[in-house]
């Protein structure tokens, strides 16, 4: 603690500055009643290298990903993210900064923040983007709540709001939290078997708040049935779409089929999965919710001499100003995970980010021709384009096959128990452009000689 | 003046790829999915890029850059060793549904954080989940709600804050659905008891306050507003945003909270990157703790084959609490910022007490030295304290509105003339209950020739003239940005050229 502390050893010269003689008296407002005593149980101060000694011991203790072939996915995909980036984005003047109250010192991430809203803005195709939520769920659980505060007047099913039944529960749990305390009512729209979005329930939610739905689904489904509903719902009833962001590179944007509102995990440009934070979260809309949607957003304008300045702006929406009549409570947010998303955007450039997504979909193509070849294992979407991932039907228990997998170094997929309980044979493996066409053999001749020995043994 | 779309290099130039592993033409989207025309982005090779960020950097303030006294922030130094960490492998390249078995010493980073949070707080048990202050605060107050739900006490609809309370406490309390009562604060933005007493009725639930308050002044009554709002059934809720003044000295689990939220990006030191990440773990008392957002962690003895892949001879194993409101962040909250935090307290580990200690001792040194320096260059009597008080905390408040009178100079004239000393300038207008307020937050990082330096400049700047100082600030990369052109010109984007 000595290195963090520059006046330590010389409190009794700033204090004798104030008239005092201990520390104690700079306390002296703090009763007695409520004083700790004794020390903090705590171990003892470490010095820099010991921290790193010790950092290094628990983290290397952990399976990283890259040190197994992995397919797991599930909503946070191993893209590779450019060296500069990192070199970048931890420089100084960047890292510690703090929310730019102050614009004319803080022109350099007011300006990379507009121009990251530019790059999403133009990805999604919508006119308008903030500067980033928490992540993927929160961005798509504000969503809601910004629909049903614009739609609700007009709506013939007032507060409510429909999403897909195959959102994820820790993602609808999250839109729960942040749903009910206005008392919105979540429905469902239905899936076909084949999993693509059952249009005659799309046809249910005509009249409500919003519909949420996810391209590529959470099966890695691309669902062409998408660009049917705004026409279906209606242009009382927002349309809000969560994407995989580089599969934009190859997939529809969806301000193009009429979607009002885009979220999604901004993960996959710019940063590492890090245990699943910090990450960002990617808010588009169009113009009719400017005034209602939650985040900070940054407005391009002219300092007194007229010279273009950035500054933020449309703040009488957030708590600092409105306080409990804010669009949200959000004041933090992931600001410099969105720098390192506009980065690596700016980096790829249009054709780069085509040939990442063809990068991302042809590993997926190669190991769904590949799989569905294999005895004993059924693809059971295999009709459908995919995105990342798919799902794979095994002959056993999804749980014994991953733990298989896993005891001879591959992280084999997701569960998707977890999800769905009544799917105890299902994995969803994912492709990412860090597969290898060696790793897709690998698991594919691991899950065959696995799928083969559930066959004898049944 | 550069700008990311004035690129228009050649196709795909600034990032070279392998090849896929299949040729494009096997994709073959139908027309309902492919994407007609790629997002009109800039065209730049890594060279421009590099420049483009690097010259960006330069036009931003930071702590690496000079002082930063934003109060209420706890702009601390950021170790750079905590970024190192924060890249080794088995964090940045976790993924947060790996088995308990890949994770062992994440989770026992997490575990000791749970249990260092919980001893300097008070509190029974800690969730890391919560990502910023204010999603701890909302985390909070749906805890108690359930709580509440579950005794049947659902009259209480009311959530009680200080009219000097953060933005963000009524925001988040409203998102749960409460109503929002305010106090009024006393001159001295101390607690009213008379008022909370007025208010404080069986349909309270919660009281949102911070201690030392907004003004950095410590609520000596803060017993007493704990056992009003307990007297009538309610829970007390801690604003963490000023725990950088109290760790080892006293506590929110001593002062009769029932729960409270965590800045870790303030008291802990996660890099706060232009407005985020951050990361906001709460605390709570036991009665609370089977409402919190799951998975927590607990750690036991290995049992099989886990004592060949066990930490420490500890296994650490995630569980879900009875009656979990369920999740607030799809993940595990903000791991790579707990991370850097845990690298700054094992800083300190015990010696956390001495941390608070320098950052009061210093905010007060400060204060004494800003007072000291006006006197000496004759403008004391432009400047009085936001509040009458003989020692602050962490922060203290200047009240500017003397200068407002005498020569129409404000707050914001005094920050942006700061600015141009070389200063990040402290919080103007906040809180509202000081007129023409300005927070200033040293921190303990800073050294006593820094605070003496910012005293003598703080006198120079209210010795300008209000037209040079209405004129500032003009070393800047800008000057005053017309923030009501912004609005009424609204420019969120990028215009190509045909629009």
């Amino acid at each position: 603690m000595v290195d963090q502390l520059p006046n330590l050893g010389r409190e009794a010269e700033m204090l004798a500055a104030m008239g005092m003689s201990s520390i104690e008296d700079l306390f002296e407002d703090i009763p007695a009643e409520v004083r700790m005593t004794g020390d903090l149980p705590l171990p003892p101060p470490q010095s820099e290298e010991e921290i790193l000694a010790d950092a290094r011991r628990l983290l290397g203790a952990n399976v990283a990903m890259g040190e197994r072939v992995s397919f797991l996915g599930a909503g946070l995909y191993r893209n590779y993210v450019p060296a500069s980036v990192f070199q970048l984005v931890t420089r100084g003047e960047f890292l510690t900064a703090y929310t730019p109250y102050q614009p004319e010192v803080s022109q350099g991430m007011l300006q990379a923040m507009w121009e990251f809203q530019s790059l999403i803005s133009e990805l999604v195709g919508l006119p308008v983007a903030n500067l980033s939520l928490y992540d993927g769920s929160t961005a798509a659980a504000e969503a809601l709540t910004c629909v049903v505060r614009v739609h609700s007047r007009k709506a013939t099913q007032k507060d409510t709001v429909y999403v897909s039944e195959l959102t994820p529960p820790d993602r609808l749990s999250v839109m729960h939290n942040y749903c009910q305390g206005a008392e919105i009512k979540i429905k469902f729209l239905r899936h076909h078997a084949d999993g693509t979005l059952d249009l005659d329930s799309v046809a249910e939610a005509a009249g409500s708040c919003g519909v949420y739905i996810e391209q590529p689904n959470p099966l890695g489904i691309l669902d062409g049935g998408l660009s049917q509903i705004k026409e279906i719902v209606g242009e009382h009833t927002a349309l809000i779409v969560a994407v995989q962001p580089v599969s934009l590179g190859l997939v529809e944007a969806p301000g193009q089929y009429g979607a009002d509102i885009v979220v999604g995990e901004g993960q996959p440009l710019g940063s590492p999965i890090t245990g699943g934070g910090p990450i960002y979260g990617i808010f588009a809309c169009s113009k009719a919710y400017l005034r209602l949607m939650p985040g900070r957003i940054v407005g391009r304008s002219i300092d007194v001499d007229g010279k273009v300045a950035y500054c933020l702006t449309l703040s009488t929406r957030e708590q600092h100003i409105r306080r409990h009549r804010a669009t949200s409570n959000i004041c933090t947010n992931e600001t410099l995970i969105a720098l390192m998303g506009a980065m690596h955007m700016a980096l790829l450039g249009p054709e780069g980010l085509q040939s990442l997504a063809v990068r991302n979909m042809t590993a997926c193509i190669l190991a769904k021709q590949k799989l569905s070849e294999v005895e004993h294992i059924v693809l059971p979407h295999s009709n459908s384009h995919h995105f990342n991932e798919f799902v794979i039907e095994l002959p056993g228990s999804s749980k014994d096959c991953l733990a298989h997998l896993d005891g001879i170094g591959i992280i084999g997929g997701f569960d998707l128990s977890a999800w769905y309980p009544e799917r105890t044979n299902w994995i969803l493996a994912t492709f990412t452009d860090q597969t290898s066409a060696k790793q897709i053999d690998l698991l594919v001749s691991k899950l065959a000689a696995w799928a083969s020995a559930q066959g004898v043994s049944a | 003046m550069s700008h990311l779309f004035e690129h228009k290099g050649a196709k795909g130039q600034g990032y070279s790829q392998p090849a896929p592993v299949l040729p494009e033409s096997v994709i073959a989207l139908p027309p309902s999915l492919a994407r007609k025309n790629l997002p009109r982005w800039p065209r730049l090779s890594e060279p421009e890029m590099v420049r483009h960020y690097t010259w960006m950097s330069k036009r931003n303030f930071g702590i690496d850059t000079g002082f930063y006294p934003l109060g209420s922030c706890t702009m601390k130094h950021n170790p750079r060793v905590n970024e190192v960490i924060a890249q080794i492998p088995g964090i940045a390249d976790i993924h947060p549904h790996q088995p308990e078995h890949h994770i062992q010493g994440l989770l026992a980073i997490f575990h000791e954080m749970q249990y260092m949070l919980e001893v300097c707080s008070g509190m029974d048990q800690v969730t890391l989940q919560p990502v910023a202050g204010a999603q701890g605060e909302f985390t909070a107050v749906r805890c108690v709600q359930e709580y509440f739900r579950l005794r049947g006490e659902t009259q209480r609809t009311k959530v009680i804050v200080p009219d000097s309370a953060h933005g963000t406490n009524p925001a988040s309390a409203a998102m749960c659905g409460f109503e929002i009562v305010e106090i009024p604060s006393r001159v001295d933005g101390r607690i009213d008891l008379d008022a909370l007493r007025a208010v404080a009725d069986e349909t309270t639930a919660v009281m949102m306050i911070t201690n030392p308050n907004t003004l950095g002044l410590f609520e000596a009554d803060i017993v007493e507003a704990s056992a009003i709002v307990h007297e009538v059934g309610g829970q007390m809720y801690y604003d963490g945003a000023n725990f950088n003044a109290i760790l080892g000295i006293t506590s929110p689990g001593l002062m009769g909270f029932d729960a409270v939220h965590f800045n870790l990006h303030k008291t802990f030191s996660q890099p706060h990157g232009g407005g985020g990440p951050g990361s906001g773990p709460i605390g709570v008392k036991s009665h609370l703790a089977q409402f919190l957002p799951g998975p927590l962690v607990a750690k036991r003895s290995p049992v099989g084959d886990e004592s060949q892949m066990a930490i420490d001879d500890m296994w650490y194993t995630w569980y879900q609490p009875t009656h979990s409101i369920g999740k607030v962040q799809q993940w595990h909250g903000n791991a790579g910022a707990v991370i850097r935090c845990w690298a700054y307290y094992r800083r300190y580990g015990r010696g956390l007490r001495t941390m608070s200690e320098h950052a009061v001792l210093n905010a007060n040194y400060l204060r004494h030295a800003i007072h000291k320096a006006a006197k000496e260059a004759g403008v004391d009597s432009m400047v009085k304290d936001g509040a009458e008080a003989k020692v602050a905390k962490h922060e203290f408040t200047l009240s500017l509105q003397p200068a407002k009178e005498m020569y129409g100079i404000s707050a914001m004239d005094v920050a942006k003339g700061l600015l141009d000393k070389g200063y990040m300038a402290p919080t103007v207008y906040f809180p509202l209950v000081v007129p023409e307020c300005m927070m200033v937050e040293p921190t303990e990082t800073e050294s006593k020739e820094t605070l003496d330096t910012f005293a003598i400049h703080f006198a120079e700047v209210l010795k300008i003239d209000a037209e040079t100082l209405h004129a500032a600030p003009i070393t800047t990369p800008v000057r005053r940005v017309d923030e009501v052109y912004a609005a009424r010109n609204l420019c969120l984007r990028h215009p190509y050229d045909d629009e």
